[in-house]
């Protein structure tokens, strides 16, 4: 275990190598890009043209009228009555995501999206290739971004010798703004915020702060190693925060799937037991297409429902046997909610997979039904790769089909490919 | 909430072609003619490839100072598609506002 004494208390005095591209509210900026009505006007993107569904991103129009994203479309046209919703394209998303990719992979083969919209290059070791000051590559930066996608679209670019000062240094000034931390400017950056300001520090962590005495980001700086581990966060993450407000990388790894799964918010106030099936067996179905997809299979499976009334319920199972296809997960998984209890109306249902494996499809089974429905599910998926997803399909999915639509990813990229194909 | 009419219907299309620093030509419909009307596009929003099943489809998002028209290229039939049109009846911009 890591003593805090080792722990590096000055400032990281490195020449800050780690560029940080953050594209200004992604999905209302590529909407704006593609339909120049819409440039210069209160826009908001959602996933379903409903008054309930809320704001996936809002344009700066919006914002600067108050619109938040995560407001529901109703509260939003209180602040902005001219404001215009538009539904998610992610195929659009996808496109300017690539071109995004592709402009990083020419400066450094070590590139982390770290999301849809934002990513992070790391120059280190390329500096035979990159030769000049990482500002004026930020400025090519925006410019190409400008050539490639439209004239509209905007990035704001941090610079910084690690990845969470270089994400903050992106967020200073929005839009369109490209900042620079090191060790030279830190103290004088961070006087300017608040401790919600940083990435990481949400309401809760700021409370655990203020209850130790720390009010401001210079506090929070300055506060010895020891306060931070055991008395406001109490564990490692305090040694992390530690160095990570110094310019001490930290967060360069990569996290494991561990579960993989779908919910979703029904469609109907008072659903019949026939509509949460259809949407049930949809919702398996994608879950297991995520699965192959990634080339696991999992060998549990967890349910949960969340009636009108606020209750919720769930439950978990773990399986002896693997399973990857679409019959298997639907099968398990009605096992599961066949248990859930009744009497009040389903708001919202989800389920995940977990006790994730490599995928053994290729390995022959001894077992003959076993074979037969891998053959089944490799020619299904060839028939739907080849025309269109969900060409075969359950008849129990035919009315979700059009209905459960594939939501935009926030965090990970890793199902992109996969939701375009579908979308 | 939005203005959008689904058209989804095959039109006649004359593009522009332009050299694009080496690469493949790119293609930027100009006049599209439909209904008995021929529109001129002003404005190209965004071009974005798709794929429907197998098949790579182009989407373009074009202007002609009134409507915003959503176009399709199939690569592989060759045809276009006007897929909708959506009326820009909005309020006034809110930069030009602004600015006044």
């Amino acid at each position: 275990m890591r003593q805090v004494s080792e722990l590096r208390s000055q400032l990281n005095p490195a020449e800050p190598r780690l560029l940080h591209i953050d594209l200004n509210s992604c999905f209302a900026t590529v909407e704006q890009q593609a339909r120049p009505s819409l440039r210069g006007r209160p826009l908001g993107v959602t996933n379903r043209l409903t008054k309930n569904a809320c704001v996936v991103a809002a344009s700066y129009e919006a914002k600067a009228l108050g619109v938040k994203v995560g407001m529901t479309f109703g509260e939003a046209k209180l602040f902005a009555p001219d404001l215009i919703m538009v539904e998610t394209d992610p195929p659009k998303y996808h496109y300017v995501y690539q071109i995004l990719v592709g402009i990083m992979r020419s400066y450094s083969p070590k590139i982390t999206m770290k999301s849809i919209d934002e990513g992070v290059i790391d120059f280190a070791g390329t500096e035979l290739v990159n030769n000049r000051p990482l500002p004026e590559i930020g400025y090519e930066i925006k410019q190409r971004l400008k050539d490639e996608v439209g004239r509209w679209m905007t990035c704001n670019v941090g610079i910084a010798p690690n990845r969470f000062l270089a994400k903050l240094a992106a967020s200073l000034h929005k839009p369109d703004g490209l900042d620079l931390i090191d060790h030279t400017n830190l103290r004088q950056v961070l006087a300017g915020l608040q401790l919600t300001d940083l990435s990481g520090i949400a309401e809760r962590n700021q409370a655990r702060l203020n209850a130790a005495g720390i009010y401001t980001c210079l506090q929070f700086l300055d506060a010895p190693a020891e306060l931070l581990h055991h008395r406001v966060f109490r564990s490692v993450c305090g040694d992390d925060w530690y160095q990570r407000l110094r310019g001490w990388e930290v967060d360069d790894f990569e996290s494991a799937t561990k579960t993989v799964g779908r919910q979703f918010v029904l469609d109907e106030m008072r659903p019949t037991e026939e509509f949460i099936r259809s949407r049930l067996s949809y919702l398996c179905e994608t879950t297991a297409m995520k699965l192959r997809y990634k080339n696991l299979c999992a060998r549990g499976v967890h349910i949960y429902v969340r009636y009108a009334g606020g209750d919720y319920w769930y439950e978990r199972r773990m399986f002896k046997s693997t399973f990857f296809s679409n019959a298997e997960v639907y099968r398990r998984a009605t096992l599961l909610f066949n248990r859930r209890p009744r009497g009040q109306f389903e708001r919202e249902i989800g389920i995940s997979c977990y006790g994730l494996d490599p995928s053994k499809l290729n390995q022959v089974s001894l077992l003959d039904e076993v074979n037969r429905e891998a053959w089944l599910t490799e020619a299904v998926d060839q028939i739907n790769s080849q025309f269109g997803e969900f060409t075969v399909t359950f008849a129990a999915s035919l009315s979700a089909k059009g209905t459960v639509k594939q939501k935009i990813p926030f965090g990970s990229t890793r199902y992109f490919e996969l939701l375009c194909n579908r979308a | 909430m939005e203005n959008m009419n689904i058209i989804n219907k095959d039109v006649n299309i004359v593009a522009y072609y332009f050299h694009n620093r080496g690469r493949r030509l790119r293609c930027y419909p100009k006049r599209m003619e439909w209904g008995g009307r021929s529109i001129d596009f002003t404005e190209a929003g965004l071009r974005h490839p798709t794929k429907k099943g197998q098949r790579m489809v182009h989407v373009f998002d074009m202007s002609d100072g009134s409507a915003d028209y959503r176009l399709e290229f199939d690569a592989e039939a060759l045809s276009w598609t006007l897929v909708s049109i959506a009326e820009t009846t909005y309020a006034p911009s809110f930069r030009a506002t602004v600015t006044a």
